[in-house]
């Protein structure tokens, strides 16, 4: 459908890397994922124990994080640099706080102010600054986060996955 | 209550006894009792402390102090095919005189677990518990024992536990006194769990002394959270979810049925030499679905630990999610709300690997604005905008028998996962 290419790209961290913690000698841009750069998605990458595959195409980049854990990250970026959309699937949740980067504080606000949030209700919540939705069972969890207003013209959330 | 609950559990055992007894004098050679393989389920309003459950299914579950006393009778456990492995809500245990001691690993760490479910988690240590469903006996199973008195210590920042805000630990959450998981799966995480680099965020080992800290940590097969049905001596191999179809259109007021332990093991489970739609599931313990026509190929299960038919709507402008009143009932926010009620929908449902049968499901969903709001049990509610899964819940149980085979255990000419109906 587009002009793409791509290329693969190992990261490897021989530094002393606690299980998700980050070590200042691979990862030394701020790690937050959604609205962050370049270097967050490697240093994502390094956090997972991951193989960044990339996906270049015309109004944006994907990033694709897979880890030996079998947990999946698809980061995506605008060409002004900005993830603005990550979507995950693996046999775990991932670490929310990490993912949602800045936003975080504007995603758990929201998730306090839920009325009745059932356990078995897929989480969905949507502001005009950012969407969560996340679902799954035990051994098959998925969801993604975007930031709306970043998102590439052309594009639309149902690109997102 | 309690001995109400108790009645319920004994009164299938009392008709078993019934019919074993006028069998038994035609010949000398006297049959070895049956194990007593099923337990009533119920649908009502929930535990006295939750209360305004709809839709799901309950059972009484007792759980003993490993190798001999206390016990308890713990009545309200929610029904779970989705999910594999007993949780119970800690206060409810020590209500009962019951404590059941955590799990350690081999540095002398407590195990605890962040258990993770569509839009929440239960958090709480493992602990290893005798459970009896009817006649049948799971000794020193792993169960999760969940932390509403916040005893436990807390989960790491980096967990679910502590990022996602929607903890269910309390009874008033959970609107359960606990989960039942008898889905298609003995452990609840499985091979990812027992070696995975880095190991995942669902289990944990925790210091006992200051400074207490948890780490993600592999737990091997045999020590996590575990469906007590795959640990029973017979009837091990799955489930039967039996609930009758419902009398009104607009809800009943309780719905009475039962679960049959094992598949094809004894006269009461056999599996139907014809007319049995057998889905195979995969490693995740998913079929295939599509909706109304779609061609967008969902992971779908059958679950009824879910109160609804849960799919993606794709924006069926004839179908918006309903608008919340301010005053009287709320809860039918989130659910789906048909301009023209009810509306005719359909799914296709595909097993996968060697049970690869398909199967049309047509079905209907009604505005729930017109359901009776003192009844607990309603077919034909839907809901889940924007989820990516098929999730076949407690509408699709009322009036058909749901058969669970568990993973790698054979049932007649199956093996499980599987699914079928």
């Amino acid at each position: 459908m587009q002009n793409w290419r791509m290329f693969q790209n190992t990261v490897k961290c021989f530094a002393m890397v606690s299980l998700f913690g980050l070590s200042p000698w691979c990862a030394p841009a701020a790690h937050a994922a959604l609205g962050g750069d370049a270097a967050s998605v490697a240093a994502d990458a390094v956090a997972l124990h991951g193989v960044i595959h990339s996906t270049l195409l015309q109004q944006y980049d994907i990033h694709e994080i897979t880890s030996d854990n079998g947990m999946r990250l698809r980061e995506f970026q605008n060409h002004s640099g900005v993830v603005f959309a990550v979507v995950w699937s693996g046999p775990a949740m991932p670490d929310l706080q990490k993912l949602l980067g800045t936003s975080y504080n504007t995603y758990a606000t929201a998730v306090a102010a839920e009325s009745h949030p059932g356990l078995k209700r897929p989480l969905r919540i949507a502001t005009s600054d950012l969407v969560v939705e996340s679902d799954g069972h035990m051994r098959a969890y998925s969801g993604r986060a975007y930031l709306p207003a970043l998102i590439p013209p052309g594009t639309s959330a149902a690109d997102l996955r | 209550m309690r001995i109400t609950h108790l009645l319920v559990v004994l009164a299938p055992c009392l008709l078993c006894a019934c019919i074993g007894g006028s069998k038994g004098t035609a010949t000398n050679t006297v049959p070895p009792t049956p194990t007593v393989n099923t337990l009533a389920v119920v649908v009502d309003a929930g535990p006295v402390a939750a209360g305004g459950a709809i839709n799901r299914p309950y059972v009484t579950v007792k759980v003993c102090v490993p190798g001999g006393t206390p016990c308890a009778n713990v009545d309200h456990v929610l029904l779970d095919t989705g999910s594999w492995g007993l949780r119970l809500v800690r206060s409810v245990l020590t209500a009962s005189g019951v404590t059941l001691a955590p799990s350690t690993d081999a540095q002398g760490h407590t195990i605890e677990e962040c258990a993770s479910f569509a839009g929440g988690e239960t958090w709480g240590p493992v602990a290893l518990a005798d459970v009896t469903l009817a006649g049948e006996v799971a000794s020193k199973v792993p169960v999760q024992v969940l932390d509403d008195t916040n005893t436990e210590p807390a989960p790491p920042a980096t967990s679910t536990c502590t990022t996602s805000g929607s903890v269910h630990n309390q009874v008033t959450d959970l609107l359960a006194n606990g989960i039942l998981g008898v889905g298609v799966f003995a452990q609840d995480c499985g091979t990812a769990c027992v070696n995975a680099s880095p190991a995942l965020e669902i289990y944990y080992g925790c210091t006992t002394t200051a400074p207490v800290a948890c780490t993600a940590v592999n737990v091997a097969a045999s020590g996590q959270v575990t469906n007590p049905v795959a640990l029973f001596a017979t009837d091990n191999n799955g489930v039967i979810v039996d609930l009758p179809s419902l009398q009104n259109a607009n809800g009943d007021a309780t719905v009475q049925g039962q679960i049959l332990f094992g598949l094809a093991t004894q006269t009461d489970n056999a599996l139907p030499a014809t007319g049995l739609t057998v889905l195979g599931a995969d490693a995740s313990g998913d079929f295939t679905a599509t909706y109304n026509g779609g061609t967008t190929v969902l992971p779908a299960l059958i679950d009824s630990g879910t109160d609804e038919y849960k799919f993606d709507d794709l924006n069926d402008p004839n179908m918006p999610v309903c608008s919340v009143p301010t005053s009287a009932a709320q809860w039918v926010g989130g659910y789906y709300c048909p301009l023209v009620a009810p509306e005719s929908v359909f799914a296709v449902n595909t097993g996968v690997g060697v049970n690869n049968a398909t199967s049309t499901v047509n079905f209907a969903i009604a505005d729930p604005n017109s359901f009776v709001a003192t009844a607990t049990a309603f077919t034909n509610l839907g809901g889940g905008r924007s989820t990516t899964t098929f999730t076949w819940g407690m509408p699709f149980f009322y009036g058909r028998k749901i058969y669970i085979g568990i993973d790698q255990k054979v049932s007649g000419s199956f093996t499980g996962p599987f699914y079928a109906y």
